[in-house]
């Protein structure tokens, strides 16, 4: 039977529309730094914040290898579009959609597939990064629900969501066993929301605080079973940290065909500065460290799909491929020479987006601290 | 309301090359699109669909490859999608590729219209729409850019003039091309794109026998017209700049004017 390939498929459609509708904004986007609300709409129109979940509950039936094709070209475009769609996709409604009540996932859910409301994901806090077993923000059950109280740092796309899922401690002598996730809608009263952090990069992507001061939430609300946050946890991180391998991609190869692109253009004592030793090996760098990244990522990719336990190769893609990220972008500065210290080219934007990459989802010094704990150190 | 689209699937405009010895299209690691007037013309059905209801079903003949443009089409919007595709067929020029449209468009049940783009941006003829409308002997309305009336036994459209546009009536079954109109065409839905790849995926392949057609009728055996030689002109602009006084420029440049019998 004849039929299309839906990885290609998908990949040839999305960078269609990242060829489109975002790369020629995208300097002026992230120029304003205003939320990119009218891409934002498109996205949603396409389905793609339904990417992960299965179809007959209001997803487009895709996996995780299709989410990080769409991570990755959108990337390509604009790391901070890619970024929130990825919060949207996942961090932002995974909990609620498998924890949710049907009344949730029709207030909630269903409305973020749409693109009408916006998900986010609070786990870092002032005190606490890194180390999350030194979260102070508490869940208190009481008669009625739970109060919660705390607060909570880094939240991507804070100030334009309509609701979170806060991790908090249950239990402060547990540390890591007793935390858990809770959703909290933005209008329930107690809810503060800092405005937005000035930062380096990504700088469509809104940041900031959120506070929360004896906010009662029902029930229903506690997205995890006693005792059973951590491994909740434990089983996104995969898949953030693969999604996150995915973005850095996006934007290697972004790098890597500027650098192409302006080596063949720029003329240096007579001749294109692409005939230079050196030039030709910052891009073959890039191009053997974007080939490594890629298998690395999409064989976690591969490996959640199929069920499997991907946690090594997921750190392992993400470590490799956002240092390979950095260094594209970092040599990129270099090919643009002095243009790459300007603000009217794309080099600069690519070398302040990669540091998005390095935090979220573990620092690589953590990282690197867990890699050689599975070889024994 | 039934409605047919015929859709191409062609190489990215942007990068087409011609191999330099052959002048055939070099159609390896090109990128494919949707033909853009096809997909005006898949987004006038999909509006038609959304104000009038309609059942649209999109055609195309070309390589298995082509499949992407029918489950693009399929993520778009429309219910099915019938692909031609047989050796048979390959080497068509536009009245054979016609023919064998005009023949697969005979088994399907029952149309009220049939949308095409204008033309296709790697052949430019713009004689596929035309021909299949003689071919089923229906009439036909050329460079539509706008839907006006949709009513049983009629349709009302504007055709794109030079200098403005004609407002014409039409009997259905008709046969309209389109040209680019309003609305943007949207971007297909991810999700319907992954159920185009399915088995279950209302899409269907027809070869030679399924539309009832010989070999010797179709493809490079039943074209009327071959391609002899395929080439990219050359621009070759030589510019030349003259110095001096202005005065002694003149001169020069009304001497050479004269050399080459331009005055
Ligand atoms: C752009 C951006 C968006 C973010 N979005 C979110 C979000 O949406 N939700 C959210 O919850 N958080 C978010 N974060 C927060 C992010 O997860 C944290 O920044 C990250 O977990 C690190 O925590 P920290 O910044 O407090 O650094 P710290 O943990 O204080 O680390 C400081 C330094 O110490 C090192 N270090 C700490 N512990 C160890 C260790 N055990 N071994 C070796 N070195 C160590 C770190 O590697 C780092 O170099 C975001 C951050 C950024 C920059
Ligand atoms: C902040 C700033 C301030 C500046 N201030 C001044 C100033 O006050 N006055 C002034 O005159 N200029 C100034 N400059 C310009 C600066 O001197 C140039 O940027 C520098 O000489 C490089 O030239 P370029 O940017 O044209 O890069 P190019 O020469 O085009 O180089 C592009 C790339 O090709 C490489 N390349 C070029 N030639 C070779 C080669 N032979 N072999 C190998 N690789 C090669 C370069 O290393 C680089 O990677 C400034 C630049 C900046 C960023």
């Amino acid at each position: 039977m004849i039929r299309s390939n839906p990885e290609e498929l998908v990949r040839k459609n999305i960078a269609r529309f990242v060829d489109k509708e975002i790369i020629p904004v995208a300097q002026e986007l992230d120029n304003k730094g205003e939320f990119p609300r009218e891409i934002f709409e498109k996205l949603a129109r396409m389905g793609i914040f339904g990417i992960r979940y299965p179809r007959h509950k209001g997803g487009a039936g895709g996996n995780t290898t299709l989410f990080c094709i769409i991570c990755e070209e959108i990337s390509r475009g604009l790391l901070s579009v890619a970024s929130i769609t990825a919060m949207q996709c996942l961090m932002g409604t995974n909990f609620l959609f498998h924890s949710g009540t049907p009344e949730m996932l029709d207030q909630y859910f269903l409305p973020a597939m749409r693109g009408e409301k916006i998900g986010c994901f609070c786990m870092t806090e002032p005190d606490a990064g890194s180390d999350l077993g030194a979260i102070t923000t508490r869940a208190t059950e009481v008669d009625d629900g739970y109060l919660i109280n705390g607060m909570k740092t880094w939240v991507t796309d804070g100030p334009e969501a309509s609701f979170y899922t806060v991790m908090c401690q249950t239990d402060p002598t547990k540390r890591l066993r007793g935390i858990g996730y809770f959703f909290v809608p933005r209008h329930f009263s107690g809810v503060s929301v800092s405005s937005p952090f000035k930062c380096l990069g990504t700088r469509t992507t809104p940041i900031c605080e959120v506070a929360f001061k004896d906010v009662l939430i029902p029930k229903e609300y506690r997205l995890t079973p006693e005792g059973q946050g951590l491994n909740s946890f434990l089983k996104i991180i995969a898949e953030i940290r693969t999604m996150t391998a995915a973005l850095a991609i996006g934007l290697q190869r972004a790098a890597m065909a500027d650098s192409i692109k302006y080596a063949n253009e720029r003329v240096a004592s007579g001749k294109p500065i692409a005939k230079f030793q050196l030039i030709q090996a910052k891009i073959a760098n890039m191009v053997t460290n974007l080939e490594a990244s890629r298998l690395m990522t999409y064989r976690a990719a591969a490996m959640i799909d199929a069920g499997q336990d991907a946690l090594k190769e997921s750190t392992m893609a993400k470590y490799f491929a956002t240092e390979a990220a950095c260094s594209a972008t970092d040599e990129c500065t270099r090919i643009f020479a002095g243009y790459g210290y300007s603000m009217e080219y794309t080099a600069q934007r690519y070398f302040r987006d990669s540091r998005f990459l390095l935090n979220g989802g573990g620092t690589h010094e953590v990282l690197q601290g867990n890699i050689a704990r599975w070889v024994g150190l | 309301m039934n409605i047919i689209v015929l859709v191409k699937q062609v190489p990215n405009n942007t990068e087409v090359k011609l191999d330099p010895k052959t002048g055939n299209l070099i159609r390896e690691g090109v990128d494919t699109i949707v033909n853009p007037d096809d997909l005006q013309a898949l987004e006038t059905a999909f509006t038609l669909k959304e104000t009038h209801g309609a059942t649209i079903t999109v055609l195309s003949m070309g390589p298995v490859q082509a499949i992407d443009a029918l489950s693009e089409a399929i993520g778009m919007g429309a219910d099915k999608a019938i692909l031609l595709s047989d050796r048979a067929f390959a080497g068509a020029d536009t009245w054979a590729t016609s023919f064998t449209l005009g023949k697969a468009i005979q088994r399907v049940e029952k149309f009220d219209l049939i949308l095409t783009g204008r033309q296709a941006i790697d052949g430019d003829t713009a004689q596929v729409g035309p021909q299949i409308a003689e071919y089923l002997d229906l009439p036909q309305v050329t460079y539509v850019f706008d839907i006006e009336k949709l009513d049983t036994g009629y349709v009302q459209v504007k055709r794109r003039l030079e200098d403005g546009y004609e407002r014409i009536q039409c009997s259905l079954p008709a046969v309209l091309t389109i040209i680019g109109g309003r609305s943007k065409p949207r971007y297909p839905e991810i999700s319907k794109l992954l159920s185009a790849c399915t088995k279950r995926a209302p899409i269907e392949v027809w070869n030679a026998a399924d539309i009832g057609v010989t070999t010797a009728e179709v493809g490079m055996n039943g074209s009327l017209t071959q391609v002899i030689k395929t080439f990219a002109p050359k621009f070759e602009r030589q510019s030349e700049f003259l110095e001096g006084s202005a005065a002694s420029v003149a001169r020069d440049l009304v001497e050479r004017f004269k050399r080459n019998k331009l005055i």
